[in-house]
């Protein structure tokens, strides 16, 4: 009785030790924790994933494709990496025709490359079978229900019958399709689809996986529940993921790498931590009620602040000068809430990119 | 919900050769149409003028050990006036098929299977392809649908095939499968333990009929269906092209009949539709009726001409053309 007791008291120590013990699903170690609480910002997911644990997985060298006269890629030359890589761009930058591009499903006019170890454009048909393309388009196959959807595209990636089957009806649980997944998919709701088109894309096991525009006509619920899995798939299976997108928020939500495409070239490429790194080092400092009274503080201990709104201000400074911010607070007994490195706005930047390539 | 692992449980299996995957797309349009209640309604009917062939075939073997029986029944397959032209252009006497049976055994088969093939088949193949083909690739256009198939190791040449692949299926089905019984239904019912020395050519007679009859067929059905995202223009525009070339036929046939009937007197006994007519090109029914005699050797020793078989490679490889380019095109959208 005395042995049962202890190996089950043993056997949950370990399920808690292990589900609290966080690991870096690249190369499986432990995630070092500060023990000063005082510094909650120090280890952010995206400084750790990138660029210290980023493989590259492909890579286009001088990509030219036009559409008659009208150039859709202009020289473009590309490194993806692994984990979540965002492409951004206005509309008509050539994103798609970029996607499309690296798929084979559009020849280009020149350009070589090499991705997932393939030889790119040559191999794109071998390709195909390792990427999982979940097209901007509403599409799907008039008739069919939402699991034999699922199926038949794993049928396509070469998966016999039952084992496409069994894959579809993972891939329906992962994407949250309860018993809809039996109904035929022209009955299928915007959201529906969505998550039909992402169990379809991701049910051969892809290596690579690009999403094209996934939040599209989503509640914010169900955006949240799809940038969710796609972190799972980034941070737990290892999946390389490119999304493109125009929404900014999700690129910062999800996103490791960030390429910035307009008028069919390549405008920045760059971890998001570098480019959200502003040029002079400073904390964001968010405070319960009275912001001014905590810059006033802060002010007197000879530390540089700006006063953003009644709530927020920027400290300049080092992580370094958490010690001080506190005493400030103490000082001015002004609650602090949040504090966490300053970041350039990403909006600002994409629309500076935008207006240069004008 | 639990997150399942998507690693797949260390699978083993072998992914089936990129090539083969055309064939899921044929399959899952035909399990798409398996699905439609008139569809199965019309195969069912379609089978009915097999089982008709398939007993006079029967009554044929089932008295031919009757010599005087098997005159009658050979009398009476040939008592129409387009059967016995047939059968004297075929190089076939009655004097000697009444002495000699066997003689009269290849001819009554072809041509039952001819028949079969000429006019129930050829007009439920009408009806069938009518009913299924418009959607095949046009609800793919207007649902985006191709993106998904292409985004997987498929070129626009394998999805078109992939799509022909449903109707060569239910094709295959209506018209090859039951010609095939019907014969090896005869051999069963024989008597003559020698006749499958002088049928063993029928089956690849049927083949060849049933590719002659599939190819182009399937080839305008998709050109129609994958130029428009509305199946029923497409539809609608397919029985026009059978009708109006009918159309168009019989009035060009008619006139130039009377034309020759004018100036060279009527003869009787002449079953006139027999003769090759250049305007049968304006048919494809009429076409592809001429090839199939030509292919079941029904018609006279020189005789025989290339013009429909041009026009039907022609029309063959244009309307494959049609339907890749389409899909290939708005893969550039």
């Amino acid at each position: 009785m005395l042995f049962r007791q202890r190996l089950t008291y043993r056997l949950v120590s370990l399920v808690i030790e292990r589900a609290t013990r966080a690991h870096c699903p690249l190369c499986r170690e432990p995630l070092q924790h500060t023990p000063n609480k005082k510094v909650p910002f120090t280890i952010l997911s995206s400084d750790h994933f990138s660029p210290d644990h980023s493989v590259t997985i492909g890579k286009l060298d001088s990509v030219t494709k036009t559409y008659g006269t009208r150039p859709a890629l202009q020289d473009v030359s590309l490194t993806f990496s692994s984990g979540v890589t965002g492409l951004l761009g206005p509309n008509g930058s050539g994103k798609s025709t970029l996607i499309k591009s690296l798929l084979g499903l559009v020849r280009v006019d020149h350009g070589s490359g090499e991705v997932l170890g393939l030889k790119w454009p040559e191999d794109t048909r071998k390709l195909r079978d390792r990427v999982g393309y979940l097209p901007e388009d509403d599409c799907y196959i008039h008739g069919l229900q939402g699991i034999e959807s699922i199926q038949m595209m794993a049928r396509l990636s070469g998966f016999n019958k039952t084992e496409a089957l069994r894959r579809a009806h993972e891939m329906a649980d992962f994407c949250d399709l309860a018993q809809e997944r039996y109904r035929t998919v022209e009955t299928y709701s915007t959201g529906m689809r969505q998550k039909l088109k992402v169990a379809q894309a991701l049910v051969h096991d892809p290596e690579l996986i690009i999403l094209d525009e996934p939040t599209t006509g989503l509640d914010p619920a169900q955006r949240q529940q799809l940038l969710d899995r796609i972190s799972v798939l980034a941070r737990e299976k290892g999946k390389s993921i490119i999304l493109s997108t125009h929404i900014l928020h999700d690129v910062q939500r999800v996103c490791d790498h960030v390429i910035i495409l307009a008028g069919g070239q390549v405008r920045r490429v760059d971890t998001l931590a570098n480019l959200q790194r502003p040029s002079q080092a400073s904390l964001r400092v968010a405070v319960v009620a009275e912001a001014s009274q905590l810059h006033q503080a802060l002010v007197r201990r000879g530390l540089r602040a700006e006063l953003t709104s009644h709530l927020d201000l920027v400290v300049y400074g080092s992580p370094d000068e958490t010690d001080e911010i506190w005493k400030a607070s103490y000082e001015a007994k002004v609650m602090i809430q949040r504090i966490e490195p300053a970041k350039n706005s990403l909006e600002q930047l994409f629309l500076d990119v935008v207006r240069e390539s004008k | 919900m639990p997150i399942l692992d998507i690693g797949y449980r260390e699978w083993q299996g072998e992914r089936s050769p990129a090539w083969t995957r055309a064939w899921v797309v044929a399959s899952t349009g035909v399990s798409l149409v398996w699905r439609g209640m008139w569809i199965k309604r019309l195969l069912m009917l379609m089978v009915m003028p097999s089982l008709v062939a398939a007993i006079f075939v029967a009554i044929f073997e089932q008295f031919a050990s009757s010599s005087t029986t098997q005159n009658e029944v050979v009398r009476m397959i040939l008592s129409g006036p387009s059967s016995s032209q047939m059968a004297r252009e075929a190089g076939l006497s009655l004097d000697e098929i009444r002495e000699d049976p066997s003689k009269a055994r290849h001819f009554a088969w072809t041509y039952i299977l001819f028949v079969l093939f000429r006019y129930p088949q050829s007009v439920g193949m009408i009806l069938l392809v009518g009913l299924v083909a418009p959607r095949l690739i046009s609800f793919d256009l207007r649902s985006r649908g191709y993106l998904l198939y292409l985004s997987r190791p498929l070129t626009p040449g394998e999805y078109v095939i992939g799509k022909a692949g449903v109707l060569c299926v239910l094709l295959f089905s209506i018209v090859t499968l039951p010609s095939l019984a019907i014969y090896l239904a005869g051999l069963c019912l024989s008597t003559d333990p020698g006749a499958i020395w002088v049928t063993w050519d029928i089956p690849f007679r049927i083949i060849a009929a049933s590719v002659v009859l599939i190819l182009p067929t399937t080839a305008i059905a998709l050109a129609l269906s994958s130029l428009t995202q509305e199946s029923r223009y497409a539809g609608f525009s397919w029985f026009a092209v059978w009708i109006l070339g009918q159309v168009t036929y019989s009035a060009m046939w008619a006139a130039t009949e009377m034309i020759r009937t004018q100036a060279q007197g009527y003869r009787a006994g002449e079953f006139i539709s027999t003769k090759y007519s250049p305007v049968i090109m304006f048919s494809p029914y009429e076409s592809l009726g001429y090839i199939q005699k030509q292919v079941f050797s029904l018609l006279p020793a020189g005789e025989s001409r290339l013009e429909p078989w041009i026009l039907m490679i022609a029309v063959t490889i244009i309307g494959y053309s049609i339907a890749y380019w389409r899909v290939a095109r708005t893969l550039k959208a």
